[in-house]
């Protein structure tokens, strides 16, 4: 059956990154599905360096709703971690949208959790989604864990993007490892094909910077050819910055034909000018004079893809990856991918696209060297892959990776999350047909779906000898001002939003919704034009279901 | 509660109002009974200002006569005179404020008049019967406006519906009914009907 679903996050467009772009990608596939979704996060100001966003919008005219709740404490781009002061306007806003399922985004959120929190109160469903990998030792990552913990000990379900993720977040978070699914990242293929026939005549240089051309995916590379290495991530301590910087001399002084784009800036954007600076100039430089090693800065999202497709290799030297998308971006592209082996990089991509080291600088060189070999044909003798040369076809990446990868197919994993929690039959179109899979979650799904306060008080309970008092009287107080606020706020002085008109197709039309509406809105079907931000008038404008505008209707 | 007043075929005036309705006999009763209540509340706090004035007149005719004459022998006399004005003040704010209450109108009303070919006037009616003069009042032209939708915001704890105009030219909405804010279906009403008077009714809205 189709869900309301509330997607709460801190995170959220306009504030580019990872979760942003999950949580805007499954929602609208959701959406195509027939669900209703919104997101709760917080506003953005001008400070933020970001479009200022406040209040209510809706994204593409699909009615993606997005509530930006006005925040009162501000530190950066996060609120301030308070416990109860948004349960007023969630709570509202579950009513007004009849919310069913809360699903929250990403451990730090703290208005994630505040929902997930609020929801139990209330008594709806709620899903997780966790998208990072967390240590154990820092004071840091104990508090996060114990937070974590709190607020996950009445969750329904969780969702990780790797493995590696899902074991992590479980120790963590001490959970029931049957109540937890692993739902992987996509990447919009589309948006990141491989160099196309006739394209490399149009492509226009970025920032003015002479980049090396795009190479033909298709035409095999001879022993000695140019290669062009892509490193694209910010330059951080934990994306392998320090890695990089003591392989690149050694790459550079071993292989004459690599070039090297890098692209993303942080604070070790520094150590690695320095590195480049103190390089004797024969290394650093091609015969012809130009640099080898190009430093671009930080690239927007829609740029990733102009950049990749100028290199044959994407090199990733991260210390820590929950996920990794860039590397499935560039195998998309067409690229081949050497990577360091940590968190949930092994699980992301098939043996034939990547080449995976250790996270040293002599397995990085190692690494780089035989996807060299396997590029160019040049068997290393050394080399314990000697046997599997010339197999490597990047330019079948791209519909390997479409197969494998697309957010239509996370969102139907999704929503069997969702019939999970809410102990519904699967859409027809959406049965797993392996038994193994039958009844997978069902029983620790039901260790939490009472909302009696006293199981509920007796889950929290057990988190700690300390802790668990103390998230108890936070339940209990939650509880309290959840009957403060029925009085107070009472749910028949809350109007209902309309549903947005529905549109799709008579093949997706899974619930037969279509079925159900008359002429008159079927008639109503507009063009379905994505990623697009209406103007709040525009939508409006459509915005009424009927739209009947007869004088007879405006008398009665 | 909306009220709908078509006087001609071409005129709307939409009336939200906080008052209860008075359409059952029990209801008109008491709307009656509180409005007699409050006539004599108002003539009480006038006889009881007029009374007062009377008596502050006689307290300072007295003081007066007795300082003149034995000016030696009423030393606390100023002190009771002090004290006197001082209760006088408060006796005084008691008044005002019960003459204040009994001409409040304990409800809000507020009126989108829709004129085709003219435009749309908004109005805010004073929440006391004396002080007519300050209820906001606006009128917007036809060629200005550029569009009128509802949309919902952030009020306090709450997200609520409100019927806005856009106006040519100014930077800020224009919110119909703005302490009201009436729920969506009286909204989507008016709304309906007021761009099938402002517009054409042939035409409709969906393009």
């Amino acid at each position: 059956m189709p869900y309301n679903i509330a997607m709460i996050s801190d995170f959220f467009y306009p504030q580019p990154g990872g979760v942003e772009s999950h949580i805007y990608q499954l929602g609208t596939k959701l959406i195509d599905r027939g669900h209703r979704v919104i997101v709760i996060t917080h506003a953005y100001t001008l400070s933020d360096g970001h479009p200022p966003r406040s209040g209510i919008r809706y994204l593409a005219n699909r009615g993606f709703k997005v509530y930006h709740l006005p925040h009162w404490v501000v530190f950066r781009s996060t609120t301030f971690p308070t416990v109860f002061s948004s349960f007023p306007l969630l709570r509202y806003i579950f009513i007004r949208e009849r919310i069913q399922i809360v699903h929250a985004h990403g451990s730090l959120s703290n208005l994630g959790h505040e929902g997930l929190l609020h929801g139990a109160t209330m008594g709806l469903r709620s899903v997780f989604t966790d998208h990072s990998l967390f240590g154990f030792s820092d004071a840091g990552s104990i508090l996060t864990n114990k937070l974590l913990k709190f607020s996950l000990s009445d969750v329904g379900h969780v969702i990780c993007v790797s493995h590696t993720c899902k074991e992590n977040t479980t120790l963590r978070a001490s959970l029931n490892p049957l109540s937890v699914s692993v739902i992987p990242n996509a990447v919009v293929a589309s948006n990141f094909r491989p160099l196309q026939p006739g394209e490399a005549s149009e492509i226009t240089t970025i920032k003015n910077d002479t980049l090396p051309p795009p190479p033909d995916p298709s035409r095999p590379l001879n022993p000695g050819d140019p290669i062009t290495i892509v490193v694209i991530s910010r330059l951080f301590y934990n994306k392998g910055t320090d890695l990089l910087i003591s392989a690149l001399p050694l790459l550079l002084n071993r292989h004459e034909n690599l070039r090297f784009i890098i692209a993303g800036s942080g604070p070790k954007a520094i150590d690695l000018e320095q590195m480049l600076d103190s390089l004797p100039q024969n290394l650093v430089l091609t015969p012809t004079g130009q640099s080898r090693v190009r430093l671009m800065g930080s690239i927007r999202h829609e740029e990733v893809r102009r950049v990749m497709i100028r290199g044959h290799l994407l090199l990733s030297t991260s210390l820590t990856e929950a996920f990794g998308t860039v590397l499935v971006e560039a195998a998309s592209c067409g690229l081949m991918v050497v990577a360091t082996r940590v968190g949930g990089v092994p699980e992301v991509l098939p043996s034939n696209m990547t080449v995976l080291v250790l996270p040293e600088v002599e397995d990085v060189v190692r690494g780089v060297t035989e996807a060299v070999g396997m590029l160019t044909g040049s068997s290393d003798p050394t080399s314990a892959n000697a046997g599997r040369m010339r197999k490597v076809r990047r330019d079948r990446f791209h519909e390997q990776v479409k197969i494998m990868y697309s957010w239509a197919d996370i969102a139907r994993r999704t929503e069997r999350v969702y019939d999970l929690v809410t102990n519904n039959p699967s859409a027809p179109d959406n049965t797993v047909d392996d038994e193994e899979w039958d009844g997978y979650g069902v029983e620790a799904a039901a260790q939490v779906q009472s909302f009696a306060l006293i199981d509920r008080l007796k889950r929290y309970f057990g988190c700690g000898i300390w802790a668990g008092k103390l998230f108890v009287i936070v339940v209990v107080v939650d509880y309290l001002i959840y009957c403060w606020l029925e009085l107070w706020y009472p749910r028949d002085k809350i109007d209902i939003c309309k549903e947005w008109p529905r549109v799709m197709n008579v093949e997706e039309d899974v619930w037969g919704i279509n079925a159900k509406l008359d002429e008159h809105e079927s008639g109503n079907q507009h063009a379905v034009n994505d990623h697009l931000e209406r103007e709040v008038t525009v939508t409006q404008r459509r915005w009424d279901r009927k739209g009947s505008l007869a004088p007879a209707d405006a008398a009665g | 509660m909306l009220s709908i007043n078509r006087p001609t075929p071409t005129t709307v005036l939409y009336t939200v109002s906080t008052r209860s309705p008075t359409d059952t006999w029990p209801s008109r009763f008491s709307s009656y009974l509180l409005i007699f209540v409050r006539i004599l509340a108002g003539l009480f706090a006038i006889s009881l200002a007029w009374s007062e004035y009377v008596l502050q007149l006689g307290i300072r005719a007295i003081g007066r006569s007795l300082a003149t004459t034995e000016p030696g022998r009423f030393i606390p006399t100023p002190i009771l005179l002090h004290f006197q004005a001082q209760h006088a003040l408060l006796r005084l704010a008691i008044i005002v404020a019960i003459f204040y209450f009994s001409t409040q109108k304990f409800y809000q009303e507020e009126s989108l008049l829709v004129l085709r070919g003219l435009g749309v006037q908004t109005t805010t009616q004073s929440s006391n019967y004396l002080s007519r003069g300050s209820s906001a009042m606006r009128f917007i032209p036809t060629s200005s406006i550029q569009d009128i939708f509802i949309h919902e915001a952030f009020k306090g704890f709450e997200v609520r519906f409100y019927l806005a105009i856009v106006v040519e030219g100014e930077a800020e909405l224009r919110v119909v009914f703005p302490n009201i804010l009436p729920r969506r279906e009286m909204l989507e009403t008016v709304w309906r009907g007021t761009r099938a008077c402002l517009y054409e009714p042939t035409k409709s809205p969906q393009g």
